[in-house]
């Protein structure tokens, strides 16, 4: 049980080469339309893409990947715009290369979320522990990206991502008993900012 | 031109439904094209309930279909349900002769299903009118589409959250809209929007709703769709009170629109299927 939170911890953890501080989730084109200028903004931002767009979906999806369904190609089709499908495949790739390399796995390349569920399947921990570091991960790395880009000082970052614990645990909660029906979204806003990221003029971050 | 240019609304079918009764308002409209030497021809037809399709004498190779509701929106418990089947070389046009109401619904889901298939070298373009959305209302809308391998498949459907030229705000609804395109049986795109309550409640988000009342996705899937994203791109940057964006990748091109009120969104729908049909639309979409 230690040994395998250890693992997850691993390959969730910042330092794993997954390339993630490059991706903003649509979170650059925000802050440049002025909608989040200031610490609390990002922390209702990052919640209502937890709990409104990709988090609850990944969330879903991670679970139903950890139980054994083959969802790799739902994952891809649910991407909802170019630069977000890159986001999830280059990740998900990196994520696998480095995994089969440490452990001698030969898990195919998918999808984050799904990449993860399927490397998850040899631990032994539960969905929702999986799926909350998985979210923990998320939503820290799209402070991280607040935190450079606002810009915020790193404190408030850290206050931000503890105020979206009681979110991450709930959405991970229901997630685990959640079935491929149940995937929603309502992330209108953030999936067009993802989108007019492509032909944003100044670009630091490439979603 | 097609064989058999009839309004078939004359068959089947029983009395329009009332709002506030206690029986269940039911509705299948299914429709079947396919080539008969060059022509597209009718090869099955069914209505019953409240549904109803019209093939109307249009004077083009383009077959349209229009659909109806004849009871005049969804409420609880209804139950409404939409087929195509496009068959091979066919290009069909469909749409609905009126924007789509989801009334007050005591509780029960009031659920529309949308079945479209489209053989090979079929191109479909299904441009229903609006979904107005009132207060109280509970829809579930799920849209399936099967693709052969090169079929080609253009959707633009919007959602409007009550009148707001009538004043009306919505405070409480649920809103459930899965949309799911397969080529060859895997899926390539599937959009599963919903508005919950919270969601609603929570409207200003950047995240979600931004603060608009109507919404619309407009999706062109066929082969070397993606590079359609710079034909709309031009466009969609000059529509004034109306925020656009649009996406292309992997044969596919996907732009969805916000405003504050229905009637600036239809105007930039239509000309946004104005570039994606080279200017062929249903009637109710000509302006």
């Amino acid at each position: 049980m230690t040994a395998d939170l250890l693992s997850l911890t691993q390959w969730l953890s910042p330092a794993f080469p997954l390339g993630s501080f490059a991706y903003s989730h649509g979170l650059e084109t925000t802050v440049v339309q002025g909608d989040v200028r200031t610490a609390s903004e990002l922390e209702r931002w990052i919640k209502d893409v937890l709990q409104h767009g990709a988090g609850r979906v990944d969330a879903i999806l991670l679970c139903q990947s950890l139980k054994g369904a083959e969802v790799a190609d739902l994952a891809r089709a649910l991407a909802a715009s170019k630069e977000r499908l890159e986001e999830s495949e280059a990740q998900g790739r990196a994520f696998v290369e480095t995994v089969n390399a440490i452990t001698g796995a030969e898990f195919a390349a998918a999808p984050l979320p799904v990449a993860v569920g399927i490397a998850a399947r040899s631990l032994s921990l539960g969905p929702v522990e999986v799926a909350s570091l998985y979210l923990h991960a998320f939503a820290s790395n799209l402070v991280s990206v607040g935190v450079r880009f606002i810009p915020l000082g790193q404190t408030e970052g850290q206050q931000v991502l503890s105020a979206l614990h009681a979110t991450i645990t709930d959405i991970a909660t229901a997630a685990s008993t959640a079935a491929l029906d149940d995937i929603a979204s309502a992330a209108f806003g953030a999936d067009m900012a993802a989108m007019q990221h492509e032909t944003q003029d100044v670009r630091i971050f490439k979603t | 031109m097609l064989d058999q240019a009839i309004n078939f609304t004359t068959h089947g079918g029983q009395p329009p439904a009332k709002q506030g009764r206690m029986q269940r308002m039911v509705g299948r409209g299914a429709v079947g094209l396919a080539m008969r030497g060059a022509r597209p021809t009718l090869t099955d037809l069914h209505q019953s309930g409240s549904a109803k399709v019209f093939l109307p004498r249009v004077h083009r190779d383009v077959p349209e279909l229009v659909f109806l509701n004849t009871a005049g929106g969804v409420t609880g418990g209804d139950h409404l349900c939409y087929d195509m089947k496009i068959g091979t070389g066919v290009a069909a046009m469909a749409t609905t002769q009126t924007a789509e109401r989801a009334y007050r619904s005591t509780g029960e889901v009031g659920q529309v299903d949308v079945s479209i298939s489209v053989g090979e070298a079929g191109t479909l373009s299904w441009l229903p009118q609006e979904t107005i959305l009132f207060e109280g209302s509970n829809l579930g809308r799920r849209t399936t589409v099967e693709l052969a391998s090169d079929a080609r498949f253009l959707m633009a459907e919007s959602v409007v959250l009550g009148r707001a030229a009538m004043g009306e705000t919505i405070e409480s609804l649920s809103f459930s809209d899965w949309r799911e395109v397969r080529r060859c049986g895997a899926p390539v795109w599937v959009d599963p929007f919903a508005i919950s309550q919270k969601v609603l409640d929570g409207s200003e988000s950047a995240v979600t709703l931004a603060g608009a009342r109507a919404f619309a996705t407009i999706a062109l899937i066929e082969q070397g769709a993606e590079d359609a994203a710079d034909r709309f791109r031009s466009v969609i940057e000059s529509f004034d009170g109306v925020v656009a964006a649009v996406s292309g990748w992997n044969g596919k091109c996907i732009i969805r629109m916000r405003a504050t009120d229905a009637w600036p969104l239809r105007r930039a729908v239509a000309q946004v299927l104005k570039i994606a049909r080279q200017g062929s639309l249903p009637r109710v979409w000509q302006e």
